[in-house]
């Protein structure tokens, strides 16, 4: 009895591992292998191109470099500014438009189709797009002339003042519609007998919005927060796009410094450490998440 | 409910309105854009309709140019069917491990995996060049297809969603002497189907979108995504964004004709991976 119960349990255990097997191998050729040789590679002075045999120890020495490397902080610098815009932006924008759209509203699913599709289509083809609207003889400027709001065509994509506001448009664009997809998602969990309160009460639908609305789906909020956070941190195709050609470092997000110091000047030593720096930036905000979910999220 | 449904004033109405037609409206002038001529794209006397429909820039960027469309779907299509079947063959296969059997060690695997959640490609993308380049993968499909086979975010939604799953439907075939396996692939992979469709659409779509990778590894124009072939247009020295929006179009309405197909399936994949407890 004792041993048919061992065997039967040594053969769960065989096969509950053959099960988890072709995602195992997957994940520790690809994911977790990697992981450590960018962890090494980012204490080592590396050129690609040399070989195996050139990689040579240098200790921090890539991040203090870093600190010192006018592109790398500008690069930064910028992906913050990208983040610290089009995150709130878009939420409150996308909040907004769930909250109209809940409900029976006419033509409610043609609207969500019109705000979600950017999402989903393929940022290189929207970044091309933008780019070209964006353009100094482009229809933006146009518009804009004739809506007299601005006298002559502004150079949005080679002025330093300006050349941030297409990316930053770009990125809310496309992130609104899957915001928004949650938040409805989200509205449809809000008690309806919380709604007829407070209009007994004598709300206004904003008083609702506020009041009712915006503490029930406070757990949404955060959750929007932290993964548009670590989206908007990993945001290449569209920058890359988008200031394709031009000489402009003004809008270059960190990943485009990483793709520019690996894949254009082959220093792998110094762009595993910057995809190091990346990559502790993004740690520290899951583990915000992690911390946050049950401390500020309150009903 | 019934209050704030009437309270919807027209003013709200008009305005959503009119933003749903600014959300739309870059998407409506690349597709006739793609119909102009050159000198029609930016023309000072700015018209949104072509003059004439230039249905020949299609022809050229699907048919007749070298770095062509046609080329493009065709390996697009490759990377994105093989990567999302086996992708979600392995997510099944091991959610259903971590759901439905007690082996030794699944908690350790478990929390590695949730682990990866923190890890983004981009940081393990050079390393990754350097292993494909040893083993001979550069310049290869594969190389954009084999990483795509390890999904976290799928592992745990379709983990979830077996937990659900009743043991009795297990237990009672176990006495039948049906085995894991057949348990597995017979009784409860076919339950998971609405989960797997959610997981699919979604991986189609980021397949299909995907540039990094692509870039870094396909070189050879004739190995080129769709992406990439956009990226070649707007790099070409002859500007002729006409055919960038083209390109553009294509690329986008395979996206826009499965989002309208299967639309459930999206936002019920997204709110559910999204919206957590």
């Amino acid at each position: 009895m004792q041993r048919t119960q061992s065997r039967l349990m040594r053969r769960e255990n065989a096969v509950g591992w053959a099960f988890v097997t072709p995602a195992l191998i997957t994940f520790l050729v690809l994911t977790a292998f990697p992981f450590f040789l960018s962890l090494f590679l980012s204490f080592t002075k590396w050129n690609f191109l040399s070989g195996w045999d050139h990689i040579k120890m240098i200790g921090l020495k890539n991040f203090q470099n870093m600190m010192k490397d006018k592109r790398f902080i500008q690069a930064l610098e910028n992906t913050f500014v990208y983040a610290a815009t089009t995150v709130p932006i878009s939420i409150i924008v996308s909040l907004l438009l769930a909250y109209a759209l809940n409900g029976k509203v006419k033509g409610r699913n043609v609207l969500r189709l019109a705000f979600f599709i950017p999402y989903i289509c393929s940022a290189v083809a929207l970044g091309a797009v933008f780019k070209l609207l964006f353009r100094e003889d482009g229809i933006i400027n146009m518009i804009l002339v004739n809506m007299h709001v601005i006298s002559a065509p502004l150079k949005w994509m080679v002025e330093p003042s300006l050349c941030k506001v297409p990316i930053i448009m770009l990125i809310i664009y496309t992130s609104i519609g899957y915001e928004m997809i949650i938040y409805m998602a989200a509205l449809q969990n809000v008690p309806t007998s919380l709604y007829e309160a407070a209009t007994i009460d004598g709300a206004g639908s904003a008083q609702k919005l506020w009041y009712v609305t915006m503490p029930m789906i406070s757990p949404t909020t955060f959750y929007l927060i932290i993964v548009r956070l670590i989206a908007v941190f990993k945001v290449f195709s569209s920058v890359n796009i988008m200031t394709m050609g031009s000489a402009v470092v003004q809008n270059t997000s960190m990943v485009n410094e990483i793709y520019d110091a690996g894949f254009v000047s082959y220093k792998f030593g110094y762009a595993s450490a910057e995809a190091m720096v990346l990559f502790i930036i993004i740690l520290v905000i899951t583990l915000i998440n992690f911390a946050g979910q049950k401390k500020w999220v309150h009903y | 409910m019934m209050a704030r449904k009437k309270a919807m004033p027209w003013v709200s109405m008009v305005l959503l309105g009119l933003i749903g037609i600014l959300f739309l409206s870059p998407l409506v002038w690349m597709a006739f854009s793609s119909l102009k001529t050159t000198t029609e794209v930016f023309s000072t006397n700015f018209h949104l309709l072509p003059k004439e429909p230039q249905w020949y820039n299609y022809r050229y960027v699907w048919q007749e140019s070298e770095i062509n469309m046609l080329q493009a779907y065709g390996n697009t299509i490759f990377i994105t069917v093989i990567s999302t079947v086996v992708q979600l063959f392995f997510a099944s296969l091991a959610a259903y491990a971590f759901a439905k059997i007690h082996f030794r060690g699944k908690n350790f695997v478990f929390f590695l995996f949730l682990s990866t959640m923190m890890v983004p490609v981009e940081v393990t993308i050079l390393p990754r060049f350097t292993l494909f380049n040893t083993i001979g993968l550069y310049n290869n499909l594969w190389a954009i297809i084999l990483p795509h086979w390890f999904n976290a975010t799928a592992i745990f939604m379709l983990r979830q969603f077996y937990i659900g799953l009743p043991d009795d439907l297990m237990e009672a075939a176990k006495i039948d002497g049906a085995t894991h396996p057949v348990i597995f692939l017979r009784i409860m992979m076919p339950l998971t189907k609405a989960a797997l469709v959610s997981l699919m659409v979604l991986s189609i779509v980021s397949c299909w979108n995907e540039y990094l990778s692509p870039l870094i590894f396909l070189v050879k124009t004739n190995l080129y995504t769709v992406s990439q072939t956009i990226r070649w247009y707007m790099l070409d020295d002859l500007q002729r964004y006409e055919l960038v929006m083209a390109t553009a179009t294509s690329a986008i309405v395979p996206i826009l004709i499965l989002f309208i197909a299967c639309q459930k399936y999206f936002v019920e994949g997204i709110a559910t991976s999204g919206v957590k407890g």
